[in-house]
C-alpha cells in the first residue's frame, strides 16, 4: 500500500535541493534515517524543501515559530505541509504516527529525548521509510548538518537591509557519511532561495556590499569536498 | 421523470451570523471572528438551530454550518401554508437568539436565493423561473462560467434560461447544462430515476460501545471508503449522506449532510465529527451524555452510554462523472497522509493539526493563516495583493507567534526611541532578547514606520521596524510599538 514511488530517486533517497546534495551521503535524504540541522532555522527548512518540491508530504512538529513565507521562498510548498505546533507531552507518539504517512517529519524536540525514545523513533522511521529531520540534538543521527559560519550582506550601520546570508554548512555523519564535508551556501539568497555560494559569486549582482563579505580563513574551500560531478 | 417534472418545494433557513465573513463560516457569539476559525466549531454552534428546525420536520439537510433545508410540502400542509410555516420557523429560531432568514421556492437553489433576498420570502409554485430571472449569473457560483457568460452578453439568469438547453450543454459543457437547469428553476441534476436497488449503506457496530468520539470518526473514514467503493462499482456517486448514530441507551440520532461537490471519504468523516461534537454539546436528548462544556474535542460518552452503531446511508445519488473534489485546494491528499493526520487529530484535538495558508500582511506573523486540517479556509487578506511597507525577501525563518520582549539601547545605555516623524534618538548599539545576555549590534537598518488598520482598534498597529545584526551573527526583525521593543522574527 505504498504510494511513494513518485518521489523516489534511486535507492530509497528523497531528493534535496541541489545546493545540499554535496553535503549528504548519496546526494539525498536516506529513507529511514535521521538527519539533524542544528537549532531550527532556514537550514532545517532547506533540508526538507527538495523533497516537498518533488511531491513529498512534510509534517512539522513542535516548531510553532516556523516562518512559512521563508519556507515557501526556500521551495517548501505550503500545500504539502501540515503543522503540529504544540504536540504537548505526547509528542513521541505524535511523531511516530506521522512517520507512518508522511515522507518527511521535521521535528523540533520540546525536550531532550532519552535514548530509549530516540531508538523507538529511529525504528519507526526505518519501518515506514520516512525521514526524520531534527532541529536540535540527536546523538544517533545518520547525518548532522550545522551552520558553522555565517555573514549577512546588504546591511550596514544604519543603511541597507538584510539581503542575503553567506553561510558555511558543515556536514558529518556515520558510515558512508563519515567524512566531514562543508559547503558555502547562500542561506538565504536575495530571493529567499538556498543556492551554492561559489567563491567568485561573493560579490554577486544584486547583493550590494557582497564584496565586503570576505572569504573567511578557509573560504577557498568553496564547495569543499568531492562529488562535484553529480550535477544531476 | 425527467427535467419536466416540477422540482419539490424546499424551505431554506439561513443564519447570517455564520456567513458574514464572505465565504468562511464561523461561529457567532464567539466574537473573535478573525482568522483560523474551525468549521467544526461553527458546525457545533449550529447544532441547536438544527435541533429547532428538526422540530418542524425531521428531515433536516445541513448544507453547511449556517444553512439548512427542509422539504416544505409536508410541514406546510400541517402548519397551514408555506407562509405560515416560514414565519413560525423563523420565529422559533429567533427565540433561540439567532438571527435568520427563511425562503421557500421550487428547488434548493432558488430557495437559497429566496432566503438570501428577504425575510420569509415565499416564491409561489411554478413562479421560480420568473423569480430567478432578475438575478445576475454570478449567483450560480460557478467561477469560470460566471466570468464567461457576461462577456457573451448573458448577464442574468433570465437570459441564461432563455438559451436552448441543448445548445447550452454543447457550448458550455456539464457546468453549463447544470447552470441552465438551475436558471430555469429545475433541480440541478435530475435525480436518479430508480431507487438504489441494493442496500448501499455501510454500518459498523461497536462492541463494547465506543465512549470516545475519535474511534468512531476514525471508523467513519473506513466506512465511507466502503460506501464509495460500493457506489462506484454501480456507477453512482452521492451528494448527500445520512449519518445514523445509535447510542447504548437505544436512542438514535440521524442527520443528513450535503456537500457542494461530492462527498469524499474524508469529508464524510469530518461530518461525522461535526455531528458527534454537536450532539455532545447539544442540550437535546443526546446532550445529557454530559460532555464537559467547551472542549468537545476531548469529549467522551462516559458511564454506560456509548455509541453502538454507526451507519452511513447514501441518500441522493447522481451518476458518477469521475469528478472528485478535494476538500481543500488542489493537491489531492493521499490516503496515507490523511490517515496519519486524522490519527494525530484524534490524539491532540481537531485544532492542533493545521495546514498553513499564505496570507497577506505587513508583519511576518500576519502572513500565514493556520487552518485546522480538514476545514476549508480562505485568508481574508490575500497574499497576492501588493502590501506596501512589507519587509522584502528574504523572509525570516523564525516568526514568533507572540513577539518576544527585547531591549535596544544606545552606546550610553539609554533605551532607543523613535519620534513621530521616524527620527531616532540614538543609534542602536546593544540588544538583549527576552532578558537574555546583551549583544553588541554590529549592523542595523531602519526605522521603517508602518501604521495599519487605525480604523479597527483591536487590530490597529503602529510600529517602527528595524533589522538588527548582533555580534554573534544572529539577525533580528525588531519593532518598537507603544514605546516597547519587541522581537517579531529571527533571520536564521
Amino acid at each position: 500500500m505504498r504510494h511513494r514511488d513518485d518521489v523516489l530517486t534511486g535507492e530509497g533517497l528523497l531528493p534535496v535541493l541541489p545546493a545540499l546534495r554535496d553535503l549528504l551521503p548519496g546526494g539525498g535524504l536516506q529513507r529511514g534515517s535521521v538527519v539533524t540541522s542544528g537549532d531550527f532555522g532556514l537550514l532545517s527548512l532547506a533540508l526538507v524543501a527538495g523533497a516537498v518540491a518533488e511531491g513529498a508530504w512534510c509534517a512539522v512538529v513542535g516548531v510553532s515559530a516556523i516562518g512559512m513565507r521563508a519556507a515557501a521562498e526556500a521551495g517548501v510548498d505550503p500545500d504539502r505541509v501540515l503543522l503540529i505546533g504544540e504536540p504537548g507531552t505526547r509528542w513521541p507518539q505524535v511523531v511516530a504516527s506521522l512517520l507512518d504517512g508522511f515522507d518527511v517529519v521535521l521535528l523540533g524536540p520540546p525536550s531532550a529525548p532519552p535514548s530509549q525514545l530516540r531508538r523507538k523513533l529511529e525504528a519507526a522511521a526505518r519501518r515506514y521509510g520516512s525521514v526524520l529531520v531534527v532541529a536540535g540534538d540527536w546523538p544517533g543521527a545518520q547525518s548532522r548538518l550545522l551552520v558553522a559560519d555565517a555573514k549577512w550582506t546588504g546591511i550596514g550601520a544604519g543603511h541597507g537591509r538584510l539581503r542575503a546570508r553567506r553561510a558555511r554548512v558543515l556536514a558529518s555523519g556515520r558510515g558512508a557519511g563519515e567524512r566531514l564535508r562543508s559547503a558555502w551556501l547562500w542561506l538565504p539568497g536575495p530571493d529567499g532561495s538556498v543556492t551554492v555560494a561559489t567563491g567568485v559569486a561573493v560579490s554577486e549582482p544584486g547583493v550590494p556590499g557582497g564584496g565586503s563579505v570576505g572569504t573567511t580563513a578557509d573560504g577557498s574551500g568553496l564547495v569543499a569536498t568531492g562529488r562535484l560531478a553529480s550535477s544531476g | 421523470m425527467s427535467g419536466a417534472a416540477a422540482p419539490r418545494r424546499v424551505l431554506v433557513l439561513r443564519c447570517p451570523d455564520w456567513l458574514d465573513n464572505a465565504g468562511t463560516t464561523g461561529p457567532p457569539a464567539e466574537g473573535s471572528g478573525a482568522s483560523g476559525q474551525e468549521g467544526g466549531a461553527a458546525a457545533r454552534a449550529f447544532e441547536p438551530v438544527v435541533a429547532v428546525v428538526e422540530g418542524f420536520c425531521p428531515q433536516v439537510e445541513v448544507l453547511r454550518p449556517g444553512v439548512c433545508a427542509i422539504p416544505a410540502r409536508g410541514p406546510a400542509r400541517y402548519f397551514g401554508g408555506e407562509v405560515e410555516l416560514a414565519a413560525k420557523l423563523a420565529e422559533a429560531v429567533r427565540q433561540r437568539g439567532v438571527d435568520c432568514q427563511v425562503g421557500v421556492a421550487d428547488g434548493l437553489f432558488a430557495a437559497g436565493l429566496a432566503a438570501r433576498t428577504g425575510r420569509g420570502l415565499v416564491v409561489p409554485p411554478g413562479k421560480t423561473r420568473e423569480f430567478l430571472a432578475g438575478f445576475p449569473v454570478g449567483v450560480l457560483g460557478v467561477s469560470d462560467l460566471c466570468e464567461l457568460l457576461p462577456r457573451l452578453g448573458i448577464e442574468t439568469l433570465g437570459q441564461l434560461a432563455g438559451l436552448p438547453p441543448a445548445e447550452a450543454a454543447s457550448r458550455f459543457g456539464p457546468p453549463g447544462k447544470l447552470a441552465c437547469r438551475l436558471a430555469r428553476g429545475l433541480d440541478p441534476r435530475p435525480l436518479v430515476p430508480r431507487p438504489p436497488a441494493a442496500d448501499l449503506s455501510a454500518a459498523l457496530e461497536f462492541d463494547p460501545p465506543a465512549e470516545q468520539s475519535e474511534p468512531v470518526i476514525f471508523a467513519a473514514k473506513a466506512l465511507a471508503d466502503q460506501m464509495h467503493d460500493r457506489l462506484a462499482s454501480d456507477g453512482f456517486a452521492c451528494v448527500r449522506v445520512r449519518v445514523d448514530v445509535q447510542f447504548a441507551d437505544g436512542t438514535q440520532v440521524s442527520r443528513l449532510w450535503r456537500h457542494d461537490g461530492l462527498l469524499s471519504a474524508l469529508a464524510v468523516a469530518e461530518r461525522v465529527r461535526w455531528q458527534l461534537d454537536g450532539q455532545a454539546s447539544a442540550p437535546g436528548p443526546a446532550g445529557r451524555r454530559g460532555m464537559s462544556e467547551g472542549n468537545a474535542d476531548d469529549a467522551g460518552w462516559p458511564g454506560s452510554f456509548g455509541i453502538t452503531l454507526l451507519r452511513l446511508v447514501p441518500d441522493q445519488l447522481v451518476r458518477a462523472t469521475g469528478r472528485q473534489l478535494a476538500l481543500w485546494g488542489d493537491p489531492v491528499i493521499s490516503d496515507r497522509v490523511a490517515r496519519a493526520a486524522l490519527r494525530v487529530q484524534a490524539m491532540l484535538g481537531h485544532g492542533c493539526v493545521t495546514r498553513p495558508v499564505l496570507a497577506g500582511g505587513r508583519r511576518p506573523a500576519e502572513q500565514v493563516l493556520l487552518v485546522p486540517f480538514g476545514d476549508a479556509g480562505v485568508p481574508q487578506r490575500p497574499a497576492e495583493r501588493p502590501w506596501p511597507a512589507q519587509i522584502p525577501a528574504p523572509a525570516p525563518a523564525t516568526v514568533y507567534p507572540v513577539p518576544l520582549a527585547a531591549s535596544v539601547t544606545s552606546e550610553s545605555g539609554e533605551a532607543v526611541s523613535v519620534s513621530g516623524r521616524a527620527g531616532l534618538s540614538a543609534a542602536p548599539a546593544w540588544l538583549s532578547v527576552a532578558d537574555g545576555p546583551t549583544h553588541l549590534i554590529t549592523q542595523w537598518a531602519g526605522p521603517w514606520p508602518v501604521t495599519q488598520r487605525w480604523w479597527d482598534p483591536p487590530h490597529a498597529c503602529r510600529q517602527a521596524r528595524f533589522q538588527l545584526v548582533a555580534d554573534d551573527g544572529t539577525a533580528w526583525l525588531v519593532a518598537l510599538q507603544d514605546g516597547r521593543w519587541q522581537i517579531e522574527a529571527r533571520y536564521d
